[in-house]
């Protein structure tokens, strides 16, 4: 059991390094396609880039919420795109998560939003939509915790007897502000249908803790750790692409060469 | 549109998987065990001083502590043994507001009979529960009341007086016993 519990840290941080390993390679690979393209071809190709609201879920929170009987969530994402790789992006959701240690067991329930830009990496062949996404989120959550159960933590309890205090008590009020890195990636599956993952680094600028308390779990934020302000996570997300308007993308040698100066 | 720095965020959004590494190793640290280095719920510190010059320590010979719960029945402190010195820790009753204890001078048990002068001791408290940590949950904070020592015939104990009220770790004396 418990090793199992650290596996999977372990497990996340080894599967952010396959993506990082893999979309790297995909980087230099991308310019190297370029460098080989004959120098000669002079015609430019115009392509339509579709602009428009791409609005989702998170199916691994919803996930969770059926098979872990400690957990509850759901988030709605959203992005329009600004630019050829700039998208404004933005969550909104909402979790309950019951944490237990030997000494302590609280829930904390609450809502977030998250709001900030996408950049697309991915320079995609004319006429596709994929996207390698990095991002950048600024979250902020209202929140309240519940305690429902700690023992006074005694090295001399065997003289006396253990404490331990059952009476439920709710912290309401309690807020958190954060900034994200987001990488992840989104596959057009279908015509204007996504499906994409992402892992997220998380850093606390702000907290309001409870009185006598802390917060161990911030709706949006996740798990907190007593050395550092650092959060993670990660979703798997369903999304569709609903098209504003159309905007032509001309391939040509100028162009290319732009990217180029801009690759270094 | 946004073109001027376009460079720069390019090459920043780009480098953000660099960073990414970098913190998640230094995130991975286990906090879910309750260090034994944390300050948790402390013992009173009683130290004896010598009643004939206020200033100095003076050891109790045969130093042997018992525990009385509140229905007046001995109980055994862990970890407490029989040996001569100047200084003792009891742990407190965090379920009651006083806790009694039984404090021998020149213990010794001779053919089943415990030889020795007992004195005992009450302390009187309030407890406040005070958060330390994921893993090592509530710890309680002792605030002296009041000690007094119990009358009999023969009491090795002369004096006593609180110096610290606060017992939240035991690297300083609460209580000084004068005899």
């Amino acid at each position: 059991m418990k090793l199992q519990m650290k596996m999977k840290p372990m497990l996340k941080y080894t599967t952010s390094c396959l993506y990082f390993l893999l979309v790297t390679t995909f980087v230099f690979s991308q310019s190297e396609t370029i460098d080989a393209t004959p120098k000669t071809a002079t015609d430019s190709i115009v392509f339509q880039d579709k602009y428009g609201l791409r609005f989702g879920a998170d199916l691994s929170k919803l996930g969770r919420t059926a098979f872990e009987t400690d957990y509850s969530g759901f988030e709605i994402n959203a992005d329009y795109r600004l630019g050829k790789h700039l998208y404004i992006a933005g969550e909104l959701g909402f979790e309950e998560k019951t944490t237990k240690t030997d000494y302590l067991d609280a829930s904390a329930k609450g809502n977030y939003f998250k709001a900030g830009i996408d950049y697309n990496l991915y320079n995609n062949w004319l006429g596709m939509e994929n996207l390698i996404v990095s991002g950048l989120r600024f979250g902020v959550s209202q929140f309240s915790q519940t305690r429902e159960r700690y023992t006074v933590y005694d090295t001399n309890s065997q003289t006396w007897s253990q404490i331990q205090n059952n009476e439920s008590m709710e912290f309401s009020g309690l807020t958190a502000a954060w900034v994200e890195l987001i990488f992840g990636i989104k596959a057009e599956l279908f015509n204007n249908l996504f499906l994409g993952f992402n892992v997220q680094l998380k850093a606390r600028i702000s907290e309001k803790r409870p009185d006598n308390f802390e917060n161990l779990y911030i709706p949006g934020f996740g798990r907190t750790y007593d050395s550092s302000k650092v959060g993670t996570g990660f979703s798997y997300n369903i999304s569709y692409l609903l098209p504003i308007y159309k905007k032509a993308r001309v391939q040509k040698q100028e162009t290319k060469e732009d990217e180029e100066a801009l690759d270094e | 549109m946004l073109y001027f720095w376009k460079k720069e965020l390019k090459f920043f959004m780009k480098n953000i998987s660099f960073l990414w590494i970098v913190v998640l190793l230094i995130a991975c640290e286990p906090d879910d065990v309750c260090s034994e280095n944390t300050q948790t719920t402390s013992r009173l510190v009683i130290e004896f001083f010598d009643i004939g010059n206020l200033e100095n320590t003076k050891t109790v010979g045969g130093l042997f502590a018992v525990a009385i719960d509140p229905q007046g029945n001995e109980l055994a402190i862990s970890g407490e043994i029989v040996s001569s010195r100047d200084k003792i820790t009891l742990p407190l009753n965090g379920t009651e507001n006083q806790s009694q204890f039984k404090l021998y001078n020149n213990y010794s048990v001779v053919n089943d009979v415990i030889q020795g002068n007992p004195d005992i001791i009450t302390v009187a408290y309030s407890t406040t529960p005070v958060y330390v940590s994921r893993a090592c949950g509530y710890k309680n904070v002792f605030n002296i009341q009041g000690f007094s020592i119990e009358s009999d015939s023969d009491l090795w104990m002369i004096n006593t007086e609180i110096s610290v009220n606060e017992v939240t770790n035991e690297n300083e004396t609460h209580v000084k016993i004068y005899h």
